[in-house]
């Protein structure tokens, strides 16, 4: 049982529920503004994953901490964060530190992610009688899929099945003696098998034997007019919230994007209690030309698509209309909310307009694959997915000795292709590093493997199903952020290709696209587009800007441990 | 397929290396009105990797560790501060915004053998023409309130100052593009070799034919002199660098270490930049300049010693750049024994020196007197 904690935001009291996160607690009582930029734009919640950097908040006068990562576990004192503010006065500083100074953990296998990939590639591997640890950066194991309950059970409806299984696969991780270590963030990677964290505010050096780099996925940016309003934010944003803290987004609450997930979300809020005018989908509506992927699916995954029934029957009786092949062409803020602007998908036709207090974008993901690409992994530029995919064997083993690679970091293939893959791959790391395969293996590796056949035809025809139109800069007007951090307009970047400039690298700095705490997660790809299509080019394994370190930002202070401050 | 070559026929000169040295070179012969291409394998570019400080005096890091090019730093000396005008003069003709500020550089003390230190290296740079002054801790918090306690003193600079090397590299391309230059970008120049009294230069998309040929590459120049028998012993040194998150404007100056490896300025963004020479490696068969942990966690947490009120600010990239070492001095001239060939490789803290070293040898190739003496700085010297 949980209780409640009071929090102050700009001196002003917040009733929040003990561990929910910081957003969560304040998007709760009506506040979505969190921070203000550079040109005094204010930004919130939009990712809710810690990845996007737009949620920063001062917290205890710690600046640009982000809202969605920040647990509350006592009395917090918040303010919105202002764009350069000044450092508070300090006359010590810690020692110089050097890399010998700094905690080591030597794991023979390290899992980076607990998400369903990484912890059933650590109980595989743990079974097989290897040590493991898996670290993650929330607060919580589970990852984007099996997002556990952080408030008491009192807060909302009980846990569901895709709670309970992440709370079982959690369970069974750590009753086989898999260390779990939460709130590790792990923000870069070295030689194959260093790896370089925080956790608690202090430095770690991971030097295992083999790695298994299980980092997901984050959502697709969806550059159009109004993107960046607070207010706005992902479909696993919004799903975040109520999954882990029973929280709505908004009372009145549009989705819109591309897939399944959206569908589910509009379950998941009617259920609690808010408004979901519309879930509208990118791709055309269904016909029977579709049957056959259809069909397809039902075979390879009763399970899902049964769910796909319940969250549409859900959502017809809470009111939301289906609205196929449109896509957000525009929000604005209006006194009451913000006004959302449909367009057709294919370019042409009448145009829709719904007023709601927080629209959720949920157009297809990207493979968190950073720390694979600053190893140096190879990778291939799927032109059908618009992604880049890790080259791996069978076995998950990339191209770097002793790193492996699984899940939707890899290119994507969902949770259940991702908990199958952990099996084989976790199998696949203990074998190499000389532990006996344990008894029943051999049948539980083939049965992963037909799981994993299966779920990646269930994908196919889902994906044949959900085909959408790719994101189309003439979405863009010439004020149209590309890039949040550095709020490098398209007509900005359009000047700069005006300018002859076909490298990425050259572009990035003419312009600052890219440079910023994100570190280019959603310009990249939309800008890797654009000269790919303006130079005639193919994107390929240099797609994108190069990997740097860190892959998140990282304090100075917390590399050099806390000391006198 | 790749696309022609947009060299036809035979270029009057090929500068190679499209850093700041070879761009600004490429800039004045064009106003010279000379046919210029240049080419630039567009990956790893020293100049687009540089950190942006202006320096003057001696760093004390190339002291301790090339105790044997004292004298090439001490003849090269002079060349700075007009390296720091040579740029205010750019920036002043290309009427562009650099992010210029000459607000002096600080090499601070933390003990009082690295202030006597200081003592002895000002005394010799006042001796070569700087104009150098130490100052105690009560004289430093007047003109510089950020320290922490540990500092005890330091050397301030007046010349030295910093400037953002984005702003200026973009400038200086439009600046080359508007006066006519071919820009080839992503493109590797070389084997060079001579035909008549001119030179093919290979590359991916067939050879160029130039008149003359410019060796601006830095470090990457010693390979494509060795294919012409000619030795330049320029060596990369990779570093590491990072950046942080803006805050509000609270450093000034440049500030370095007398005893341990660090820069740390902030640019007009508001954010920090800390590097100072960590090292960092070549990786791969790319041989891409590739950051170390190591340096980062000693260069960083260095950082808050000096500057306590920093550690709450987040890096946000690292990065790895390239200087290169040759003895102290810079490259720059004619190649004796290869009548067409010319090096302009400037010495340590090439980009401090880029517009100059340029200036100067776009003067000796248009048959000018450069108002230097030049014989120091001849690739003849290496024999």
């Amino acid at each position: 049982m949980s209780g409640t904690i009071t929090i102050t935001f700009e001196g002003e009291p917040v009733e929040a529920r003990e561990g929910e996160s910081l957003a969560a607690a304040l998007t709760a009582h009506g506040i979505d503004a969190f921070r203000t930029t550079r040109c005094e734009a204010e930004r919130g919640l939009f990712c809710g994953m810690g990845v996007c950097q737009d949620c920063l908040v001062e917290v205890d006068g710690k600046p640009n901490q982000r809202a969605c990562m920040t647990r509350v576990d006592r009395p917090l004192s918040v303010r919105r964060e202002a764009h350069a503010r000044p450092l508070a006065p300090a006359m010590q500083g810690q020692p110089p530190a050097t890399i010998g100074d700094v905690e080591v953990q030597m794991p023979e296998i390290l899992v980076i992610g607990a998400g369903p990939g990484g912890l059933s590639a650590a109980i595989a591997a743990r079974r097989a009688g290897a040590q493991v640890l898996v670290v993650d950066e929330r607060s919580q194991p589970g990852g984007q899929y099996f997002k556990q309950l952080s408030v008491g059970a009192e807060a909302g409806p009980p846990p569901d099945r895709q709670h309970r299984e992440g709370a079982a696969l959690i369970e069974e991780a750590r009753s086989l003696g898999v260390e779990l270590r939460s709130g590790v963030t792990v923000w870069g990677a070295f030689e194959p098998n260093e790896f370089a964290a925080t956790a608690a505010g202090r430095p770690l050096r991971l030097l295992p034997k083999a790695a298994i780099v299980a980092t997901g996925a984050y959502e697709r940016g969806w550059p159009v007019p109004g993107w960046t309003l607070p207010g706005v934010m992902t479909t696993g944003a919004a799903q975040t919230l109520w999954r882990t803290a029973r929280r709505l987004p908004g009372r009145r609450v549009l989705i819109a994007g591309n897939g399944p997930l959206n569908l589910q979300l509009a379950a998941e809020l009617i259920e609690g209690g808010a408004e979901v005018p519309a879930v509208v989908e990118a791709a055309p509506r269904p016909g029977l030309a579709r049957l056959g992927a259809l069909l397809a699916m039902a075979r390879s995954s009763p399970r899902l698509i049964r769910d796909g029934l319940r969250y549409h029957a859900a959502r017809r009786s809470g009111g939301a209309a289906m609205v196929h092949g449109m896509v957000v062409a525009g929000i604005e803020k209006t006194p009451a909310g913000l006004q959302v602007r449909l367009a057709p998908a294919a370019g042409t036709g009448a145009e829709r307009r719904y007023e709601v207090d927080a629209v959720c974008l949920g157009y297809g993901f990207e493979p968190s694959n950073e720390l694979l690409r600053a190893l140096g992994c190879g990778h291939d530029f799927d032109p059908v997915r618009r992604q880049l995919v890790t080259r791996r064997d069978a076995r998950g083993l990339t191209d770097m000795a002793g790193v492996y690679a699984l899940g939707d970091c890899t290119g994507l293939g969902g949770a259940r292709a991702a908990l199958a893959e952990g099996t084989i791959v976790g199998l696949a790391a203990a074998a190499a590093l000389g532990h006996a395969a344990p008894a029943g293996s051999r049948a539980a590796s083939r049965r992963a493997g037909r799981d994993l056949a299966r779920h990646r035809d269930f994908q196919k025809a889902l994906w044949s199903l959900y085909a959408a139109p790719a994101y189309s800069s003439k979405l863009a007007t010439a004020d149209t952020l590309i890039c949040r951090c550095e709020e490098v307009s398209f007509g900005q970047i359009e000047e700069a290709l005006g300018e002859e400039m076909e490298l990425i690298g050259a572009v990035k700095r003419r312009t600052r696209v890219g440079m910023g705490r994100c570190q280019g997660r959603y310009c990249a790809p939309v800008l890797d587009a654009l000269l790919a299509e303006r130079f005639g080019r193919p994107r390929d394994e240099f797609s994108g800007f190069a990997p740097r370190i860190p892959v998140k930002p990282v304090a100075i202070g917390d590399l050099a441990g806390p000391g006198a401050g | 397929m790749a696309s022609p070559h947009p060299v036809v026929g035979e270029i009057e000169v090929l500068v190679i290396g499209g850093g700041v040295v070879g761009s600004c070179l490429a800039g004045f012969l064009a106003e010279d009105g000379v046919g210029v291409a240049l080419i630039d394998d567009g990956r790893i570019g020293g100049s687009n990797a540089n950190a942006g400080s202006l320096h003057v005096q001696m760093q004390s890091r190339f002291m301790r560790l090339y105790p044997q090019n004292v004298p090439g730093m001490e003849r090269q000396l002079p060349l700075y501060p007009k390296g720091v005008a040579a740029w205010q003069a750019l920036e002043k003709k290309l009427d562009a915004h650099f992010d210029l500020k000459m607000t002096g550089g600080l090499m601070v003390a933390e003990s009082l053998d690295q202030l006597e230190f200081l003592r002895v290296k000002a005394a010799r740079e006042r001796e070569l023409g700087l104009e150098v002054e130490v100052l105690g801790r009560a004289e430093l918090d007047r003109i510089a309130p950020y320290f922490g306690e540990s500092v005890v003193g330091a050397e301030l600079c007046a010349d030295e100052g910093k400037l953002n090397p984005l702003l200026c590299n973009a400038a200086i391309r439009r600046w080359i593009l508007a006066r006519g230059v071919v820009l080839i970008e992503g493109e590797a120049a070389g084997p060079i070799r001579r035909e008549g009294a001119g030179f093919v230069v290979e590359t991916k998309r067939g050879p160029i034919r130039a008149g003359r040929v410019v060796l601006a590459a830095a470090s990457g120049s010693k390979a494509l002199a060795a294919g012409l028998g000619v030795a330049i012993p320029a060596e990369p040194e990779p570093l590491h660098m990072n950046i942080t998150e803006p805050t509000s404007a609270m450093i000034g100056h440049l500030v370095q270490h007398a005893d341990r490896m660090i820069t740390l300025k902030q640019f007009g963004t508001g954010q920090i930049v800390i590097g100072g020479g960590w090292p960092a490696h070549l990786a791969g068969e790319r041989r891409h300049p590739t950051v170390e942990l190591a340096s980062l966690i000693a260069n960083a947490t260095l950082a808050q010693h000096i500057v306590p009120r920093i550690a709450p600010l987040r890096i946000i990239r690292t990065w790895a750049g390239i200087n290169t070492a040759v003895d102290g001095k810079g490259v720059l001239g004619p190649v004796g024994p290869v009548p067409g060939l010319f090096a302009a490789i400037p010495g340590d803290a090439g980009y401090t020196l880029g517009p100059l070293s340029a200036r100067l040898v776009a003067e000796m190739m248009a048959g000018r007197a450069p108002g230097e003496d030049m014989a120091p700085f001849s690739p003849d010297r290496f024999g």
